[in-house]
C-alpha cells in the first residue's frame, strides 16, 4: 500500500482521504467492461487524476467495500436530483428508482453488519471481480442470479455469456445520465469537498475509539472552512447578521446562492456600557465561508456593512476563542432588571415581553410622575437666548418624584387631558403623555443596552412593588421563579456540614446525601444509600448542582433571602427547591427558597431579639392595650381590646404589662374566669380559647384551631361564659403534697381563723428623732413630720426645713442621748417587714424585760393561728396566764407559751400576752400598745423595741398559717426539755420569722433546724440537738 | 404506637404529709401527676404498676421527702410515618386538624388530595369531592403523620391524607 502511495505522489490526496471516488468510475467499468472498453476510459477521465482505478482499488480494497453503500446512496441522490431537475422522467428513470429501493434493501443488510456471503466471497477473488459483484448488486435480477449461480455469477466470463438484455442497456443509459448529472451538478472542487466530508465521517466510524470523538481532535484546521472578520457599524452588528440571513433564504433557490456557512458576531450589546467595559468585538462581523469571495457576495449591499474593509481571515488558532460561548442570561418575561439610565436610572423593573430580536424589551416599572403639580405654571415656555440656541433647562434642580403606582386620579387634577383610557374592557389601562400605564405600572420599552441584567440584586422592598398587584394567591405572592433567575447565584454559606442535600443537575443528578465539608464553592457529599456503587460514598459537587432537601414534616427555620426571615415552620411540600412550609406561629403556610432553609431543632419560636414576645399584653395609649400576635424583626402585629389587628413598631408600644397569674374577673354568668380557663363567647362567632390575659373589661384568649392573629381573639367579660376552668384541674388536682398539709392546718374545717392583722392608722415613726445616715443630708439629725411606705418628711433641726429621706435612709435615735438605735427604723416601719431580724432580736436580748416581750409577740399569734391542737387557741391561751405548765400540756405550741413562761422576766410580756388573748385585738396594732403591760412602756425608745417586734409581726403573722404546726410537731419535745429561760430568751427563732419576712409561710425559714441552733446562745449547746 | 415503659418520676413530699400514709399519697400522687401526661415525645396513658418506691430523703434545706418512683406505664407515642386515626377537630381554608388521642395534627391542603376541596357550603367548613368523601368537623380520617413537633407538655403534627387508603373513614 505504502508503495504505492510514494510512487503516485498525485495520488496523495486521494490516499489521504480514503477517497472512494474510483468505485463512482468503477461501477461503470464493470457495466462497459463486458459490452465496450470506450467507457472505461471515460472513467478514468472523470477521476479526474488520471489514477488507473483498479490500482486505487487494490489499495483501497478494505475501504472500497464499506464506502459502496455510501457511494451507492450518493448515486441514487444523484439521480433524485436529475430527475426532478431535468425532467427527464423516462423509463430509465423510473427502473433505476426499482433498482435504487433493491440497493437500499441491500445495503440495510449491509449496515447491519452482516456483510452478504456473496461479498466475502469476492474478497477472496481479485479485485477485477470484486467490482464487477459491485455491478451486480445492482442489477434488478441480480438476486435471482445469486441463488441461481452461487459459483459463477461473479466470472466475468458468465456475465459476457449473458444474452444482451434491455436491462444493460438501462445500465449504459443510466450511465450517462450520471455523467451528465456529475458534470451539471458538480464541478471538482466540491467534489473533493463532498468526498472528504464523506471520508471524515468514515475514518470515524472505522475508528478504533468507536463513535467517541475527544473534543480536541474537532478543533478547526486549515483545511476546513475559515472564519474572515467584516467590520460594520457597532452596534448593529446582530442586525446585519439577521440581514445575511434573510439574504441566504431570499437566493436560495436563485441561480447564485449566498454560499457562506455561518455569520456571527459577538458583541454584547447589553454590557455596552462603562461598567462592564468596553466592548471589543462592537463592530465586528465574523461569517465563515471557504473563500473571501464568497464573504463579500454574501454581505455586499447590506447596510451597514464596511466593505472598505477586505475581508480578515481569523487565524485558525484563534477561531475556538472566537467561538467559545459564554453562557448568556436569558431575559425572560418576569424577571428583574434595572434601568440604566433616564428619570428611572438604577429602578427595577420587571421584563414584561422581549422582542423577537432580543434587543428590544418592554419592562414594567413602578412610574415616578408628578402629574405636572411641580410644574411652574409662570416660567417662559422656552427662553431663546441671543444667539439663537434654547437655554438648557438646569435638570439637576428638579426633583426625582417618588416611584408611585400610577392614579388616574392624580392624573386628572392636572393634566386631565393627556389621559385617556384604553379600549381595555378587563384591564386598568391608561394612556398618560403617551405613555401606557397598566394596572399602575408604566409599560415602556427599552434597548436591551439600557438595561442591567447582571446583579440586579433586587431589594425585597422593591420586589413586593411588583409583587402586590401580580399576587392573586394570597400564598405565593412573589414570583418566586423569576426572583430565582434574578437573584444571585447560590453562594457556599448556605451550606453546612450535615445539610441534606441533592444534586439536580449534572451527571450524578437526584443523588442525595450528606453534606460532610464544604470549602470554597465545593461541598463533599456522603451519599445515601441506594445509590449504586455511589452508596456510601463521598463525593464532591460544585454548590451550583446542589440544593438543600428536605422532607414533609421536617421542622426547618427561614434562615435568610425572603421576608420570612426567622419563621419556623413544618414542611408541607417540596417542589423542585421550593419548600411550602406551615410555619408555628400563625399555622400560615409560606412558600420559600429551600436555600433559605435549614432545619430547626425542635424548640420552636422565632428567635428573635424583639423586647416583646408573642402574645405579651402590650399598652398601647392609655385606654388601649393590645395582644402581640405576631412578632416580624422590625415589627410587630398587635390584636387591640377592640378587636383590632395593626402593624407597629416596637416604639409605638408603651410598655408591656406583665401577665397577672392571679387575675380574676367574672363572666357572663358570673362565675370566676382565670387564666387559662377555656372560655367560649356567649354570642357572635361562639368562639372558644383558653385565656391568656384578663385586662380591664376584656379578655384575651387563644384558640389554636384558629388561624387569624395567631389563634387570638378578644372579647368582654360580660360575652363570654367559662366552659372549664383551667383543663378541669381544680377538681381532680387533690392536694399538693410539696406544701402544707391543708388537713393539718384547718382545725375548723377550713374556716379562716384570722384575718391578717394589718397595722393601720399613725405610722409610729411620726415624731421620733432620726439621724440621716446617708447622702447630701448624712448626719443631720431631724424630727419625722410625716411618714409613708416609703420616704418620710423629716424636719432637720438644723435648718428649718422638712425634707423627704428614704426611710433606709434614717437612723432612729435616742432624743436625749443622740445615740442611734439600732433597727429602730424597721421596727417601727408600717406594715413592713423589717428586712433584717438580727439587731431588733440583739436588743430585745440584751434586755431583760424584751423577752418575754419577744416571746410574746413572736409565738403568741402564731400560736393562735396554726395551734394544732383542735381547739380555739385564745382561750388557751388565757390559760397560759395563769400557769404555764397546762400549756405546755396543750401540745406543741404551747410549749412556747411555756417557755415564755419560764423566762424569768418574760411574765409582764405575759401581762401582754393577756391582751392576745383577746386575739380579736390582733385587728390593731395599737392593742399591742395597751396591752403589753410592761410593754406599754416599751415604746418609748429606749425599751421600745417589745412591741416593734410585736408590730411588725402581727400582720405576717396572719399570713402565717401554715408554718406554725410544723414547728410545733417537733418543737414541745425538746422545748419541754430544755427549761432554760435563758436560751429562751436567746431563742432566734423570732428573728426566724423576722428575717424570713415575706417569706413566713415557707415552713423552710421557719422549721431549718440551721437557722435556729446557731442562735441559740444558752441553750443552744445541747438544746439545739433536741429541735431535731 | 403503644408502649409498655419502664418510667422514673421524682416526687417531693412535705413534711406535714409524713405519717404512716406517706406511701399512698406518693402513690397517689403519681397517678395524678402522670397519667395522661404529655412529655413532649408520648403520652403516658396509664400506670400498670409500681415497680419501686425509693427510701425517701430528706431535701437540705427545706426538710421536703424526696422519693424516686419507677413504674412501669402504657404510653403512646407517635412516630413519624405512622399512620393513625383522628377525629377532626376543625376545618379551615388552609386544611384541617385532627385530634389523635393527645395529638393534634394538621393535615395542610398540600397534603390533602386535590379531588377534596374546600367548601363553605351548608352549615359547617369541609373538604368534599361531592361524592362520598367529606371531611367535615366529627368526620373520623385516617392519616400518616409526615411531621411531629414536640414542645415540653405538648405535641403537635403535620399528617397527610395524600396517599391510598388515607381519608375519611366510611362510618
Amino acid at each position: 500500500m505504502a508503495g504505492i502511495l510514494d510512487q503516485r505522489f498525485d495520488d496523495d490526496e486521494e490516499e489521504d482521504d480514503f477517497n472512494p471516488e474510483p468505485e463512482q468510475g468503477s461501477e461503470p467499468d464493470i457495466d462497459e467492461k463486458p459490452a465496450a472498453n470506450g467507457d472505461a476510459v471515460h472513467d478514468l477521465t472523470e477521476d479526474g487524476d488520471g489514477v488507473p482505478t483498479k490500482a486505487k482499488e487494490r489499495d483501497d480494497l478494505e475501504v472500497k467495500d464499506e464506502d459502496e453503500d455510501e457511494k451507492d446512496d450518493d448515486d441514487d441522490d444523484a439521480e433524485d436530483g436529475i430527475d426532478g431537475a431535468d425532467g427527464a422522467a423516462d423509463e430509465e428513470a423510473e427502473e433505476d428508482e426499482d433498482e435504487e429501493d433493491e440497493e437500499e434493501d441491500e445495503d440495510d443488510d449491509d449496515i447491519e453488519g452482516q456483510p452478504s456471503r456473496k461479498r466475502r466471497r469476492k474478497h477472496r477473488r481479485n479485485q477485477f471481480i470484486d467490482v464487477e459483484a459491485e455491478v451486480d448488486e445492482e442489477d434488478e435480477e441480480e438476486p435471482e442470479e445469486d441463488d441461481d449461480l452461487p459459483g459463477e455469477e461473479m466470472h466475468p466470463d458468465d456475465l459476457q455469456e449473458l444474452p444482451p438484455g434491455a436491462d444493460r442497456d438501462d445500465r449504459k443509459h443510466r450511465e450517462l445520465d450520471r455523467q451528465r448529472e456529475a458534470q451539471f451538478h458538480l464541478n471538482a472542487e466540491e467534489e473533493a469537498e463532498r468526498l472528504k466530508e464523506r471520508y471524515g465521517r468514515q475514518s470515524r466510524n472505522k475508528g478504533p475509539t468507536g463513535a467517541v470523538v475527544p473534543q480536541q481532535l474537532m478543533l478547526p484546521d486549515e483545511k476546513g472552512p475559515k472564519i474572515f472578520r467584516m467590520r460594520c457599524k457597532p452596534g448593529k452588528e446582530r442586525e446585519v447578521v439577521l440581514n445575511i440571513q434573510a439574504r441566504i433564504l431570499e437566493r436560495a433557490n436563485s441561480r447564485e446562492p449566498v454560499t457562506i456557512l455561518s455569520a456571527f458576531e459577538r458583541s454584547k450589546p447589553h454590557s455596552s456600557s462603562s461598567s462592564t467595559g468596553p466592548n471589543p468585538m462592537a463592530g465586528m462581523l465574523y461569517v465563515e465561508a471557504n473563500r473571501a469571495e464568497e464573504v463579500i457576495a454574501a454581505c455586499e449591499g447590506i447596510n451597514f456593512v464596511f466593505m472598505s474593509h477586505k475581508p480578515m481571515m481569523v487565524p485558525v488558532g484563534d477561531m475556538p476563542a472566537l467561538l467559545k460561548t459564554q453562557k448568556e442570561k436569558q431575559l425572560e418575561p418576569g424577571m428583574y432588571v434595572r434601568v440604566r439610565r433616564g428619570l428611572y436610572m438604577g429602578d427595577l423593573a420587571q421584563v414584561h415581553d422581549v422582542e423577537a430580536n432580543s434587543t428590544d424589551v418592554t419592562v414594567r416599572l413602578v412610574p415616578r410622575l408628578d402629574y405636572g403639580l411641580n410644574e411652574d405654571v409662570n416660567a417662559p415656555v422656552e427662553e431663546i437666548l441671543p444667539n439663537g440656541q434654547k437655554r438648557k433647562r438646569t435638570k439637576a434642580q428638579v426633583q426625582r418624584p417618588p416611584p408611585r403606582l400610577f392614579s388616574e386620579i392624580e392624573a386628572r387634577k392636572k393634566h386631565a387631558k393627556y389621559l385617556s383610557r384604553q379600549g381595555n374592557l378587563s384591564g386598568n389601562t391608561w394612556t398618560y403623555q403617551n405613555k401606557e400605564y397598566v394596572d399602575g405600572f408604566l409599560i415602556e420599552s427599552f434597548r436591551l443596552g439600557a438595561l442591567q441584567i447582571e446583579d440586579v440584586n433586587p431589594t425585597l422592598e422593591e420586589v413586593t412593588h411588583f409583587a402586590t398587584s401580580s399576587g392573586e394567591d394570597g400564598g405565593e405572592n412573589l414570583d418566586l421563579a423569576a426572583l430565582a433567575a434574578t437573584l444571585k447565584k447560590s453562594s457556599a454559606g448556605e451550606f453546612l456540614p450535615g445539610d441534606r442535600v441533592e444534586l439536580f443537575r449534572g451527571e450524578q443528578k437526584g443523588v442525595t446525601g450528606e453534606s460532610v465539608q464544604v470549602y470554597n464553592n465545593i461541598v463533599k457529599i456522603q451519599v445515601d444509600p441506594g445509590f449504586g456503587s455511589l452508596s456510601g460514598k463521598v463525593i464532591e459537587a460544585s454548590i451550583d448542582t446542589l440544593r438543600k432537601m428536605f422532607r414533609e414534616g421536617d421542622h426547618v427555620k427561614v434562615i435568610g433571602g425572603s421576608k420570612y426571615v426567622d419563621e419556623v415552620g413544618m414542611v408541607v411540600r417540596m417542589k423542585d427547591d421550593r419548600v411550602t412550609i406551615l410555619t408555628d406561629a400563625e399555622q400560615k403556610e409560606i412558600t420559600v427558597f429551600s436555600r433559605d432553609l435549614r432545619v430547626a431543632t425542635d424548640s420552636g419560636g422565632a428567635a428573635m431579639d424583639s423586647k416583646y414576645d408573642l402574645f405579651d399584653l402590650v399598652q398601647l395609649d392609655a385606654a388601649t392595650v393590645g395582644i402581640v400576635v405576631r412578632v416580624d424583626r422590625e415589627s410587630l402585629r398587635v390584636l387591640d381590646q377592640n378587636g383590632m389587628a395593626k402593624t407597629l413598631l416596637p416604639s409605638a408600644i408603651a410598655n408591656k404589662l406583665e401577665k397577672r397569674r392571679t387575675a380574676v374577673a367574672t363572666d357572663r354568668d358570673g362565675n370566676e374566669m382565670k387564666m387559662d380557663d377555656t372560655i367560649k363567647e356567649y354570642s357572635g362567632e361562639q368562639k372558644t380559647g383558653r385565656v391568656l390575659h384578663l385586662r380591664g373589661n376584656s379578655v384575651f384568649a387563644q384558640n389554636r384551631e384558629r388561624t387569624e392573629n395567631a389563634g387570638i381573639w378578644v372579647g368582654r367579660h360580660s360575652n363570654v361564659l367559662v366552659v372549664a376552668a383551667k383543663g378541669g384541674k381544680p377538681a381532680n388536682a387533690g392536694v399538693d403534697l410539696t406544701k402544707m398539709n391543708p388537713a393539718l392546718g384547718k382545725p375548723n374545717g377550713g374556716a379562716s381563723p384570722m384575718p391578717p392583722p394589718q397595722s393601720k392608722g399613725r405610722d409610729r415613726l411620726i415624731g421620733k428623732t432620726v439621724k440621716i445616715r446617708s447622702g447630701p443630708n448624712k448626719g443631720m439629725i431631724g424630727i419625722v413630720k410625716d411618714a409613708g411606705a416609703e420616704e418620710a418628711k423629716v424636719e432637720l433641726h438644723a435648718k428649718n426645713k422638712t425634707i423627704p429621706v428614704k426611710k433606709d435612709m434614717l437612723a432612729l435615735i435616742d432624743p436625749d442621748s443622740g445615740k442611734i438605735i439600732q433597727g429602730g427604723i424597721q421596727s417601727l416601719s408600717m406594715g413592713k417587714p423589717p428586712p433584717a431580724a438580727m439587731p431588733s432580736y440583739a436588743m430585745a436580748s440584751g434586755g431583760g424585760g424584751r423577752t418575754p416581750a419577744y416571746a410574746a409577740g413572736s409565738r403568741t399569734p402564731a400560736y393562735a393561728s396554726g395551734g394544732l391542737s383542735g381547739g380555739a387557741r385564745t382561750p388557751s391561751w388565757k390559760q397560759d396566764l395563769g400557769s404555764r405548765t397546762p400549756a405546755f400540756g396543750v401540745g406543741g405550741q404551747t410549749a412556747y407559751g411555756g417557755y415564755g413562761g419560764g423566762g424569768g422576766g418574760g411574765q409582764t410580756a405575759y401581762g401582754g400576752a393577756t391582751s392576745y388573748g383577746g386575739a380579736t385585738s390582733y385587728g390593731g396594732g395599737s392593742v399591742w400598745g395597751g396591752g403589753g403591760g410592761g410593754g406599754a412602756s416599751t415604746w418609748n425608745p429606749s425599751g421600745g423595741r417589745t412591741p416593734a417586734p410585736s408590730g411588725s409581726k402581727t400582720p405576717a403573722y396572719g399570713g402565717l398559717e401554715a408554718p406554725t404546726p410544723g414547728l410545733s410537731a417537733p418543737t414541745p419535745g425538746g422545748y419541754q426539755d430544755q427549761p432554760t429561760p435563758g436560751g429562751f430568751r436567746d431563742q432566734p427563732t423570732p428573728g426566724g420569722f423576722r428575717g424570713a419576712g415575706g417569706s413566713y409561710q415557707t415552713p423552710a425559714a421557719y422549721q431549718t433546724p440551721g437557722g435556729m441552733m446557731p442562735e441559740t446562745p444558752g441553750g443552744g449547746g445541747d438544746d439545739g440537738p433536741g429541735y431535731d | 404506637m403503644f408502649f409498655v415503659k419502664t418510667l422514673e418520676h421524682r416526687l417531693t413530699l412535705h413534711p406535714s404529709y409524713f405519717s404512716a400514709q406517706s406511701q399512698a399519697y406518693i402513690e397517689e400522687q403519681l397517678y395524678r401527676e402522670q397519667e395522661g401526661k404529655n412529655t413532649g415525645t408520648m403520652l403516658i396513658i396509664a400506670i400498670i404498676d409500681i415497680e419501686d418506691v425509693s427510701e425517701p430523703k430528706v431535701v437540705p434545706g427545706s426538710g421536703l421527702a424526696q422519693y424516686d418512683v419507677s413504674f412501669r406505664a402504657i404510653v403512646w407515642r407517635p412516630f413519624r410515618g405512622e399512620v393513625v386515626d383522628g377525629l377532626v377537630s376543625s376545618v379551615i381554608s388552609g386544611g384541617f386538624f385532627v385530634d389523635v388521642g393527645g395529638l393534634a395534627v394538621f393535615v395542610s391542603k398540600a397534603l390533602i388530595p386535590p379531588q377534596l376541596k374546600f367548601s363553605v357550603e351548608g352549615s359547617a367548613p369541609s373538604y368534599t369531592d361531592n361524592v362520598d368523601q367529606t371531611i367535615e368537623r366529627g368526620t373520623q380520617v385516617r392519616l400518616r403523620i409526615k411531621g411531629i413537633r414536640a414542645e415540653m407538655g405538648q405535641m403537635y403534627a403535620i399528617g397527610s391524607i395524600r396517599e391510598d387508603y388515607l381519608g375519611p373513614l366510611m362510618q
